[in-house]
């Protein structure tokens, strides 16, 4: 059981549905102390003046926004207290939209949505997003900032995930490759051949980070004043003409496949 | 595009066009095939993002100190520590990380081909570009093509800065994107959280929401809904303030910053220009839609019948990107014509923003 991080409301049209928000991530990374390398003491951050290296204590701190490549323009405490958002409880959808409207470069974090109360309004949600197969653009502020957010279902219940906002997220066009990097159409036909020789369903539980686990095994070891093999490095990959080396991964791939 | 939007970007600080950081190099190993990458950045910072600085604008930046010393350390003096359960610190260098990622961490092996809508978005997590380094583009391109027509993108994993990335490669309009995924243990499932068990819904409002979710049904997102309101507020107070000069830090040396992790900031536009093909152009989402929208037919016939403000608006945004186009000589020729005050002292973005402003 977690803890909800914060509760709220969908509201679409005048229909409410109230519900809690969980983190839906778990943090599994290895969190290490700095340390000073000769005593081995455990290092504090100060914050300094960058050109007198004075320390500055929190009162008189102050954040500066940018405007220009030369020029910054500090905002006071109080400038900023009036530029936050009233307080709400509410999650206005305001749109749905198809679910592959959203490229992933859009997506930041997940939370769970759980029912608040009566969980009847909750799945009559899940239910009805699930028949129309889209995904709900959320606007709401929680602890003082605003966000923007995308509903949409995972394993059948409801997931808000943030998403990055308009500016941030880039995108090309114009790329079209020159003659002499094209691809020929033989070369294309046996990549895609490779493709489909390793063509598989996504499963997330098939991958393990290994190298956390090796590192976890490395903590281990010499906690208990053992040393750990370094691991081997990985054959190269053999060097020679694109069709050729593609046909050889397509034996190599089937061969792997039969066994 | 929305009036707020606008504004925002038309008075605001102009970033280049695509400067993002540069993180790492190695190779994606398909097959028997390699093909070497530099990876980008495929997102920036939120433009709310402020800096430090003291009362009087001074920059300030964090400092390690030894606690038991109260010396001030460089990189070189730091060690990392894991704490153990009897509290005791266990000590791993530099050389140790490595010896636990050596050559993995220089290649991305693609091992399976999934179709991409099989992967929920609850495992996305950072975006990144991939641009082609070696000499040759060819197998980059071949990659490319051949996942575009299968449909399918690659996973595979690689050690990037002391962690490994599982990661989904795709490609789009020609380009490589690798976005990293969480693993499965990094993601909660309904049970472990508490969620209660499916209970059966209630046809009449579940009626009720479709009718409601109907109304609200577009087939593309409007990106206007998708702005950063909070940024906007920021820059337009921060740009008041300087209007009346009030709070300003002047040469406040942005550039001088050290990158954070070392990473070097890199204008994509460039690598894409250099390494892919001289037509690349990188836009935000944002801007991506305003120039292909006055570009289409449908805004042209509403331009034709619109109002004043908004052919003016249309000529604002030919005028930015043409000018954005110019050498710094020419701008300033240009300033110079206009008798534009503190000209000498501006770069490209401030430039353009004032030749705007005064034309």
């Amino acid at each position: 059981m977690s803890r909800a991080i914060w509760r709220g409301s969908l509201r679409l049209g005048r229909h409410r549905v109230p519900v809690k928000l969980y983190s839906a991530v778990e943090d599994r990374t290895v969190h290490f102390r700095l340390l000073h390398i000769k005593d081995r003491a455990p290092v504090e951050q100060r914050i300094v003046r960058k050109d007198t290296g004075e320390e500055v204590s929190k009162e008189d701190r102050r954040k500066a926004l940018p405007v220009s490549r030369e020029r910054a323009v500090i905002l006071r405490p109080g400038e900023l207290t009036e530029l936050e958002p009233p307080a709400s409880r509410d999650i206005d959808l305001c749109r749905f939209v198809a679910r592959d409207a959203l490229s992933d470069q859009w997506y930041d974090r997940p939370y769970y949505l759980g029912p608040d109360g009566n969980s009847a309004a909750y799945f009559a949600l899940v239910e009805a997003l699930a028949r129309t197969d889209s995904i709900g653009i959320a606007r709401w502020v929680m602890r003082k900032k605003r966000y923007v957010g995308a509903l949409l279902l995972q394993d059948g219940y409801l997931v808000m995930s943030t998403l990055r906002r308009a500016d941030q997220v880039l995108s090309f066009s114009g790329i079209e490759p020159a003659k002499s990097a094209k691809p020929k159409a033989d070369e294309l036909k046996l990549a895609e051949q490779l493709v489909s020789s390793i063509a598989e369903d996504f499963d997330p539980t098939a991958w393990h980070n290994e190298y956390r686990q090796r590192v976890c095994a490395l903590i281990d070891a010499k906690a208990r004043g053992k040393k750990l093999e370094p691991v081997k490095p990985k054959r190269r990959a053999a060097r020679g003409d694109l069709a050729a080396n593609l046909r050889a991964s397509i034996a190599a791939a089937r061969e792997k496949r039969v066994a | 595009m929305p009036e707020r939007a606008r504004k925002a970007n038309g008075n605001g600080h102009e970033r280049a066009a695509a400067a993002v950081r540069a993180f790492w190099s190695g190779t994606i190993s398909f097959g028997l095939v390699s093909i070497p990458v530099d990876l980008y950045a495929a997102i920036r910072p939120r433009r709310k993002s402020m800096k430090l600085v003291d009362e009087e604008g001074n920059p300030l930046g964090r400092r390690y100190v030894c606690s038991k010393e109260g010396k001030a350390l460089d990189n070189d003096d730091l060690v990392r520590g894991y704490e153990i359960d009897s509290g005791k610190l266990v000590v791993i260098d530099d050389e140790e990380f490595d010896s636990m990622a050596p050559e993995v961490s220089r290649d991305i092996e693609l091992r399976s081909f999934v179709p991409f809508e099989q992967i929920p978005p609850i495992y996305y997590n950072r975006p990144y570009f991939l641009a082609p380094a070696g000499r040759s583009s060819k197998a980059y391109h071949l990659l490319s093509a051949a996942m575009e027509r299968s449909g399918r993108v690659a996973i595979g994993s690689f050690v990037m800065r002391g962690r490994e990335y599982l990661v989904a490669i795709l490609s789009e309009n020609g380009v490589l994107r690798a976005e990293t995924l969480r693993y499965a243990d990094e993601i909660r499932v309904p049970k472990a959280v508490g969620l209660p068990k499916r209970a059966k819904a209630n046809a009449k409002l579940v009626g009720a929401l479709l009718k409601e979710i109907k109304t609200l049904r577009k087939d593309r997102l409007d990106l206007a809904e998708l702005e950063d309101r909070e940024a906007e507020a920021l820059q337009t107070l921060a740009l008041e303030k300087e209007r009346k000069h009030q709070d300003v830090i002047e040469q406040y040396g942005l550039e001088e910053e050290a990158p954070e992790g070392g990473a070097q900031v890199v204008d994509l536009m460039d690598v894409l220009r250099k390494s892919l093909s001289k037509r690349a152009s990188v836009a935000s989402a944002e801007r991506a839609l305003a120039d292909s929208s006055s570009r289409s037919p449908a805004r042209s016939h509403r331009k034709r019948n619109g109002n004043g403000a908004q052919r003016d608006r249309t000529k604002t945004t030919r005028n930015r990107s043409r000018l954005k186009q110019s050498s710094r000589s020419e701008l300033q020729k240009l300033a110079s014509e206009l008798h534009i005050a503190g000209r000498s002292k501006m770069d490209k973005p401030a430039l353009v923003n004032a030749i705007l402003r005064a034309g």
